[in-house]
């Protein structure tokens, strides 16, 4: 479980990009977080797993206070919670399957993940990961011979690999055309189904947000103006969370 | 003036500059010319000199080139350019292993602006020490044999892969670096799943193009002591020994050629 | 080659590394050369090394520290050789190469015949390190700068002819078969059609070039080609600190070069 109370985060230049920021995230939800760029969407996502350090306030995971966790217990955070980029973030020169063995590195030792000695099982999670997204024939291909919608998979393979108790995405499906967008939704949504995994993502689609997720959070100038089930939006609100009526690269369409 | 002139007029004047190139130019020619001494008995008869020179070189000799009758192995052409080729390749090797640390503290994706110059300074002053020069103090520790070819390039080779490998680093995708931190690696595993693998095939690449330059360095170092073909050649150059020079320079064309080729197919490979 | 079976049922093989190939060939290579190299152990004399780097970087005997750098104020005439062997050699070298790369391009003449012995001569003349044209022009020519500006001039015409015909070949062709087929002949059609797409290119490599040969000139006086590489020849055996301060004042030198070639190649983008 989640719980925001009061956070902030202001930069040494005075931007303030979160202000009272109080939420309560609980297990197995899937939240949609929606609203303008530069509103603070990408700030609030990762100050869960301290890629972002907040300033202010209480972040606590699990009954656990992260603001001062660093070092071996950050990475063991970490570890177990996924995070899903925009850009996939592969390492395209390497195997599927080694990028998917990534996500297993906080788990052991340095000495032995240095020269690749990873216990069998691991390597048996990783494929097996890969089998639940459907791309196990290409475990041996170079990652950078995939499609896009392929790459975001493995990287949900990866996230998969780490055996997750929640799982962060970062705007996952705004590089993907709108056919592998919903194909990756839908994974997203059987993650969330049948591993009971939390998921917290950025959406840029407001009607993709609108559909896959349970709960939705608007964000607008780093405060949180929504919070609540994603079937009680209604057009007055988004335009209050948007400060704007939507525009046409917002909706997805359909 | 009509407009017409008055453009051409405004013409950039390129000819200025190109006059002033081409006189200096003229001016060093000439200058160089009076700060040799021409031996004008060898440039008189330079024609014959040549022919001379041509037909010794074509003359083989068999007994030079494997190391047999008058000529020990050692001092023979195929091992003299075994030799080199072996200074060329285990010098770049281990300025290619030890030029990696120091690449790092030259990359800014690694250790930050202020620190990266530092590093970067570090690495000039070994590039820009001329080879020949730390092949004659070297040669005073190790001894005229292979073994200061081989340090002298090792060390060379740092100060130029260094740049070229902490070039690589800081044009490298920062992206799954950040997904190794958001897994919960340290350190030590971004750098081998996150940095390694991204630039491996950039600096084998760059390595394989700075052995077809050692490969031919190492022959020229050899004049100073260093081993390999460099000294036979300069003996055979200073006594006129034509055949023998000629064998040489064939063997070194021969070499370097096949490295180049290797060279070039190997790197085509790598993209 | 591993085989993986999941639970599932289904299976796969892993392919085999290929990094272990690579290494084993590593291996191999290094355990085979190191046989051809000879060394004497007994040769190995680290104190002394030591002991010449001091010599290097401190005054001699009875001279001062106003001699060490005031040693370096006579070197000046041998700089200017340098620099003029480096610049003369690099500009006419260039120039000669510019008629050869034009033939060695496959889309300015397209016959084989024609590129093919161009580039083997080319790749001929490549091989030979500048060093020892050196060796042979001294031999001709006698000691002194001349030969150093033959041995840089044929380096560069070296270095030079292939750089150009590998860029002529990335060249949009569009313009020149227009001009060919209004009339002109290759010449004209290169002058003005390719010409001016190159020649920006064509002035980095010169200043790349001439960097390279400034460094390569520094030394070519050792074997008596002229400029500061005939200073460090016969100061080698016993003033350690003249070669000292000589090497100081390379390293500023080709430092500034350095400087001023990265700037003005930065421009010329």
């Amino acid at each position: 479980m989640i719980k925001f109370e009061n956070v902030g985060k202001t930069y040494p230049n005075g931007v303030q990009a979160l202000k009272g920021v109080n939420l309560e995230i609980g297990d197995g939800e899937f939240v949609a977080i929606i609203g303008l760029s530069g509103a603070g969407k990408s700030t609030l996502l990762r100050s869960i797993n301290k890629m972002h350090a907040i300033t202010e306030g209480k972040l606590f995971i699990d009954d656990i206070e992260i603001s001062s966790i660093k070092g071996k217990d950050l990475r063991m955070l970490r570890r177990s919670i996924g995070m899903i980029f925009q850009s996939f973030n592969l390492v395209k020169r390497m195997s599927v399957f080694n990028n998917v063995l990534t996500g297993r590195v906080a788990y052991h030792p340095t000495f032995k993940t240095l020269f690749g000695l990873f216990p069998k099982e691991d390597k048996i999670l990783a494929l097996e990961s890969l089998e639940t997204m459907g791309i196990l024939e290409k475990a041996f291909s170079r990652a950078d011979q995939l499609s896009g919608g392929q790459m975001q998979r493995v990287a949900l393979a990866r996230a998969l690999a780490q055996k997750p108790k929640i799982i962060l995405a970062d705007e996952p499906v705004a590089s993907l055309d709108p056919i592998t967008t919903v194909q990756v939704m839908d994974d997203f949504a059987r993650i969330n189904r049948d591993f009971k995994i939390t998921i917290i993502a950025n959406m840029h689609h407001v009607d993709l947000a609108l559909k896959y997720a349970t709960r939705i959070i608007g964000i607008k100038n780093g405060e949180v103006v929504y919070d609540g089930p994603s079937t009680d939006i209604n057009d007055e609100m988004l335009v209050q969370i948007y400060g704007r009526s939507l525009k046409h690269d917002e909706v997805l369409g359909e | 003036m009509t407009n017409l002139e008055k453009v051409l007029k405004n013409k950039p004047k390129t000819w200025i500059i190109n006059s002033i190139f081409t006189l200096i130019v003229l001016i060093a020619v000439i200058f160089s010319f009076k700060g040799s001494s021409i031996n004008m008995l060898r440039f008189n008869s330079i024609g014959i000199t040549i022919r001379i020179m041509v037909t010794q070189m074509a003359d083989l000799n068999i007994d030079f080139l494997f190391g047999r009758g008058v000529y020990s192995f050692q001092e023979g052409v195929v091992f003299l350019t075994l030799e080199t080729l072996a200074i060329g390749f285990l010098g770049t090797l281990i300025g290619a292993i030890l030029a990696l640390p120091f690449s790092f503290i030259a990359a800014k994706n690694v250790v930050g602006s202020k620190f990266a110059k530092i590093g970067e300074t570090i690495l000039v002053i070994i590039r820009v020490f001329p080879e020949v020069v730390l092949a004659l103090v070297i040669v005073k520790g190790f001894g005229m044999n292979a073994l200061t070819g081989v340090l002298t390039i090792g060390i060379h080779s740092i100060g130029m892969l260094g740049k070229l490998f902490s070039e690589a680093i800081d044009n490298m995708d920062k992206g799954p670096l950040e997904a190794l931190d958001a897994v919960g690696a340290n350190t030590y595993q971004k750098i081998r799943y996150g940095i390694i693998p991204q630039i491996a095939a950039d600096l084998s690449s760059v390595t394989l193009y700075r052995l077809d330059i050692n490969v031919r360095s190492a022959t020229v170092l050899g004049i100073v002591g260093a081993g390999g073909l460099g000294s036979s050649m300069i003996l055979a150059a200073e006594n006129s020994n034509w055949d023998i020079l000629g064998t040489i320079m064939l063997a070194i064309i021969i070499m370097v050629l096949i490295v180049d080729a290797i060279s070039s197919h190997l790197r085509a490979k790598l993209v | 080659m591993t085989k993986f079976t999941l639970k599932s049922g289904s299976s796969i093989t892993k392919p085999f590394n290929k990094v272990w190939i690579i290494l084993g060939v590593l291996l191999i290579l290094i355990v085979t050369f190191s046989f051809f190299i000879r060394f004497e152990p007994s040769l190995i004399n680290l104190s002394e090394l030591g002991v010449i780097l001091e010599k290097m970087f401190t005054p001699k005997g009875e001279r001062t520290w106003g001699d060490y750098f005031g040693f370096v104020f006579t070197l000046w005439e041998p700089l200017v050789s340098t620099l003029e062997m480096s610049l003369a050699g690099t500009i006419i070298g260039s120039l000669m190469a510019v008629p050869v790369a034009i033939l060695a391009a496959k889309n300015i003449f397209k016959s084989k015949f024609v590129y093919l012995p161009i580039r083997f001569f080319m790749n001929l003349i490549r091989t030979i390190p500048a060093m020892i044209l050196a060796v042979v022009a001294v031999y001709f020519v006698g000691i002194g700068v001349l030969s150093g500006l033959i041995a840089i001039t044929l380096f560069t015409f070296g270095i030079m002819s292939k750089m150009l015909y590998e860029v002529i070949e990335t060249v949009d062709m569009s313009p020149f078969e227009a001009l060919e087929s209004s009339g002109a002949t290759k010449t004209q059609a290169f002058r003005y059609a390719v010409f001016p797409q190159i020649f920006p290119v064509f002035l980095s490599y010169l200043i790349y070039i001439f960097e390279i040969n400034v460094r390569a000139s520094a030394v070519l006086g050792y074997v008596g080609a002229g400029g500061i590489g005939m200073v460090i020849k016969d100061n080698i055996l016993y003033n350690y600190d003249r070669v000292g301060a000589t090497v100081i004042l390379l390293f500023f030198v080709i430092l500034a070069v350095q400087f001023m070639s990265n700037y003005l190649r930065g421009k010329l983008q």
